[in-house]
């Protein structure tokens, strides 16, 4: 399969499985509640994952990381941290990555 | 012409949570505009997932090559919250029309919850003409910014790295969702356990390190 046939499939599965956590308790498990252990592990979903994109897409060797991508990464992240704004993350981190490599 | 009060309040509460989604979806089809993959799916996406973060795992992993199974997993991984929005608003969807039970949760995104969550008191109609309003408006915006992306893309000079904002995102999504300690010592241990699974072919490490920081934040607040 080339790159755009699988990443077609991918969006329509991921779209129906999207649809239907959206849905699920609306419809087949209405009048249920979560156990509390799993309700527990949901809250911990977003930053596990988010860490675990990062790192994989970061340095898996595929592009090269220079002083100026780590920079910006390290910019956008206080940013993020300070403010949780994401467009203020991609404006101090894309800046400072214009930056940093016109001063290189 | 005169706009019916629901309507308008949430039209007013919309365009603040507008502001930073408008860069997200711009970027959103600016990348895939400038890979390898075809700008279908950034249109496909768009609506059939409708969810920013997880079309942008989708989009990135498979420029990147990945498998098809990693790239579902984590995609899905991603939306698992939903489960959340969904159990929250069950009993309010209950007393809707059969309708708006199947329409309502295909507007359920992040922001949806955030605001309609604060009406869940209201009269059923009243609930149901305000959530319409701010999901459609999300839904028309969301779908005109990627399209913007999408066209504008190749256009965009490639000095401009526009591509890196891909990470700029997410390490924007990984602050925000560092919200008490056992979410950072989640996001910590996701983070060492995918470094050390790199070499594991087709991105699965994604998959190993989320699993081991869920297990790591359900772990650290159990002290």
């Amino acid at each position: 399969m080339s790159l755009s046939s699988i990443a077609l499939v991918a969006t329509v599965v991921v779209g129906a499985g999207t649809y239907l956590m959206r849905s699920s308790f609306i419809h087949a498990l209405a009048g249920r509640e979560f156990p509390p252990a799993v309700r527990e592990a949901l809250r911990y979903v977003a930053p596990a994952v988010m860490a675990a994109l990062v790192i994989s897409l970061g340095f898996d060797g595929s592009t090269e990381v220079g002083w100026a991508e780590v920079a910006a990464l390290v910019v956008g992240g206080v940013v993020g941290w300070r403010t949780r704004s994401l467009p203020w993350v991609l404006v101090a981190g894309m800046v400072t990555l214009w930056l940093v490599r016109a001063a290189a | 012409m005169s706009v019916h009060p629901d309507v308008r309040r949430g039209l007013r509460d919309v365009i603040p949570v507008l502001v930073p989604v408008v860069p997200f979806a711009l970027v959103l089809g600016l990348v895939v505009a400038e890979s390898r993959l075809s700008n279908l799916v950034g249109w496909l996406g768009a609506s059939v997932i409708f969810g920013g973060s997880a079309q942008l795992t989708v989009v990135t992993l498979s420029a990147e090559g990945a498998g098809l199974a990693a790239i579902v997993a984590a995609g899905l991984v991603v939306q698992t919250r939903h489960f959340m929005y969904s159990a929250a608003f069950a009993p309010v969807f209950a007393a809707q029309p059969r309708w708006f039970r199947w329409l309502g949760p295909y507007f359920l995104i992040d922001q949806q919850f955030a605001l309609t969550s604060l009406r869940m008191d209201d009269p059923p109609a009243s609930f149901r003409r305000y959530y319409l309003t701010v999901g459609s408006t999300f839904w028309i915006v969301w779908q005109a910014t990627v399209a913007l992306g999408l066209v504008v893309g190749p256009v965009v000079p490639e000095e401009w790295s526009l591509d890196f904002a891909v990470p700029l995102l997410f390490v924007g999504l990984l602050t925000a969702a560092i919200d008490s300690r056992p979410a950072l010592v989640a996001a910590v241990a996701a983070g060492a356990v995918t470094w050390a699974t790199l070499g594991v072919p087709n991105r699965l490490g994604i998959i190993l390190g989320a699993l081991a920081g869920i297990a790591a934040g359900v772990g650290a607040s159990r002290r």
